[in-house]
């Protein structure tokens, strides 16, 4: 039997409080160096800049759970004409036909209007690229909406053809375009809150008439990444490059 | 265009909706009806000015008399940002761009003047320099394509003013320059000559013409005083003596140094220093206008030429079939066309626009990094340099004092 002696029974306390001390030291140091590579990847909040949602990505049309304009404008009519019923009851007898096909000269009625929101809701696939500054909607076909993440009202087009103003409703994007001869069109995105839906409500009404309303679902999906990266230059056009995978 | 508050008002039929857009609209009555992005505007209210027309350099044949030219200092034009109210999105964009132009501009009428043959020493610096005897200003109002504005303003280093008003000049298509490929595939248009040469010419003019108003003596009394001027930047406590105010606010010089005077002498050691680093400062102005240039005249006929497509547009609007007015769906179609069209088109015009700043970006980052030992911007550069040789100067100065 060995004889432990003091420096030894030190020695052989302090070990092992030394091992674990590192090891403590070790895991610490280790944990704020991930915690710091951590905080590297977030984004920067700036306290500034409102809260936005994010809807950049590529979408594409649920035609099950967007709106048929057919069966829209029927449902329109006939709310116009109980409204008209209603109004030429209270007016004593009076006749009414609403907006159907009364418009004045310069007036459009709600079937055009419903044939114009049709003609530009026609795209199956909208993509959005949203950063800090701005949200891009893409349709194929259409100009781009491009607004701001501001609290303002921006005006994002004019022209002598017509006048685009955008802004926030809470959560929901809104753009309003102004065309010449009366006509407005309201644009309202919305995305939902698992980020898997997009819902597109238009508006367009003419003048005082009654507006028609279409809405359009929109259901994320993975469209495949870009093969070239293209940049516009002035002297050498569109140039690409391939993108490395 | 049309912000008509009722029809906006009774977009939607829910509460909550009308409520919506009554808050996306009312203010946007508030905002002033805005030209298209294809003009790279800065908004400056002042009467329009004629255009120049055709215009002469007025060269001189002759080397003028060494100790009758002035020194001019183009200071880098301003560029009015545009007023937030009236902005759009994207006007970044272009407000990048006439930066850009403040920059280039400066450094074509640099090379009008030195053509002239006029002069003495020409260049552009990024800021007011105290050691030039004729200081111009630019103020860019307005550049596209087809019209160049500018507000200019030449006043001597006695603080007379020779020029302060608007130039304007147009191109047509007989200014701009064919582009050719080059052998690395750019559209090139080599020893082109600015397609609003006439402006810069007109300028040159008529700074000679004020100048043909002066005496020798005049002339001779403006190069004195930018001299005391530059050693009283130097060493104000010393030299500011020399310098008088007169009743209608020109500065002149008081009394003489000897000619032998040690001061005098360290002054002009310093001034020619000062003279080397601005004419190295000149030369990275005149590198960043060489990269700029053939870039800057596509921009340009660009412009230009989306300009005459707009005024095409719009005679062909008035005199093509139309459906407009009657409400039905042809219409309504049509009209929703020639917005999203106009629309589209402005949008390729802005993704030539980033495309150009971003053609530029090497060239502008390359101007801004160019001094080594100083840091920051040209004009952050030059401050520096004005600042190290005013210490210079007072050591030197205390050294020689202390050793007598």
């Amino acid at each position: 039997m060995r004889i432990i002696t003091k420096r030894e029974c030190v020695s052989f306390v302090t070990g092992p409080l030394l091992f674990i001390t590192h090891a403590l030291l070790f895991l610490l140091v280790t944990l704020v160096w991930s915690a710091s590579l951590l905080a590297a990847d977030l984004p920067v909040l700036d306290l500034d800049k409102p809260i936005r949602p994010n809807f950049s990505g590529s979408w594409e049309k649920d035609f099950r759970r967007s709106d048929d304009w057919e069966t829209e404008l029927n449902r329109t009519i006939q709310q116009i004409q109980r409204e008209a019923e209603l109004l030429s009851r209270q007016s004593s007898g009076g006749r009414s036909s609403g907006n159907l096909r009364s418009g004045r000269r310069g007036r459009s009625n709600v079937v055009d209007l419903a044939r114009l929101a049709e003609f530009i809701s026609r795209q199956s696939t909208i993509t959005i690229t949203q950063n800090n500054n701005e949200v891009r909607i893409e349709r194929e076909g259409d100009a781009a909406l491009i607004c701001g993440l501001g609290e303002e009202i921006m005006e994002s087009f004019s022209s002598k053809h017509g006048t685009e103003i955008c802004g926030w409703e809470q959560r929901q994007l809104v753009f309003q375009i102004s065309l010449t001869d009366s006509v407005t069109i309201l644009h309202r995105f919305t995305v939902s809150s698992n980020n898997q839906s997009l819902n597109l409500v238009t508006s367009i009404s003419s003048g005082n008439s009654t507006p028609f309303n279409l809405i359009q679902v929109f259901q994320r999906y993975d469209a495949p990444p870009d093969e070239f990266n293209c940049e516009q230059t002035l002297s050498r056009g569109i140039v690409c490059r391939q993108t490395q995978s | 265009m049309q912000t008509d508050p009722i029809l906006i008002m009774k977009i939607s039929s829910t509460k909550n909706s009308a409520n919506a857009v009554c808050r996306v609209c009312i203010p946007a009555l508030c905002l002033l009806l805005l030209s298209s992005c294809s003009q790279t505007s800065v908004r400056i209210q002042l009467p329009p000015a004629e255009p120049v027309g055709e215009v002469t350099l007025v060269e001189s044949p002759d080397v003028p008399v060494e100790n009758l030219l002035l020194e001019i200092g183009v200071v880098i034009f301003d560029a009015n940002p545009v007023n937030s109210d009236d902005s759009q999105i994207g006007d970044w964009i272009f407000e990048e761009i006439v930066q850009n132009e403040a920059q280039y501009m400066p450094y074509v009428l640099r090379n009008t003047l030195v053509e002239s043959n006029q002069w003495g020493a020409v260049r552009v610096l990024p800021r007011e320099d105290p050691s030039v005897d004729l200081l111009i200003h630019g103020t860019l109002i307005n550049s596209d394509g087809i019209t160049l504005n500018l507000q200019i303003r030449a006043t001597d280093s006695t603080g007379h003013e020779w020029l302060n008003k608007v130039y304007s000049d147009t191109a047509g298509d007989q200014d701009y320059p064919e582009f050719i490929l080059s052998t690395h595939n750019n559209l090139i248009a080599p020893n082109s000559a600015d397609p609003f040469q006439d402006i810069y010419e007109q300028i040159a003019n008529d700074l000679l013409m004020v100048r043909a108003g002066l005496t020798a003596e005049g002339l001779v009394n403006i190069s004195r005083v930018s001299q005391m001027s530059y050693a009283s930047d130097l060493s104000p406590e010393t030299f500011t003596d020399f310098l008088q105010q007169e009743p209608d606010g020109t500065l002149s010089v008081s009394r003489l140094a000897a000619s032998n005077d040690p001061m005098l002498s360290r002054v002009a050691e310093m001034r020619f220093r000062h003279h080397l680093f601005i004419d190295t400062v000149d030369g990275y102005y005149s590198a960043l206008h060489e990269e700029m240039k053939s870039i800057y005249d596509l921009w340009r006929l660009y412009s230009y030429e989306e300009l005459q497509e707009i005024q095409i547009g719009a005679l062909a609007d008035n005199t093509s079939d139309d459906y407009g007015g009657s409400g039905n769906f042809l219409s309504l179609t049509q009209s929703y066309n020639r917005y999203k069209w106009s629309k589209i088109y402005e949008q390729e015009f802005n993704a030539l626009a980033v495309g150009f700043n971003r053609e530029l970006a090497p060239a502008i980052l390359e101007l801004n990094g160019r001094v080594h030992g100083l840091t920051g911007t040209m004009d952050e550069q030059y401050v520096q340099w004005r600042g190290i040789l005013r210490d210079l100067f007072s050591l030197e100065t205390t050294g020689r004092e202390a050793s007598f």
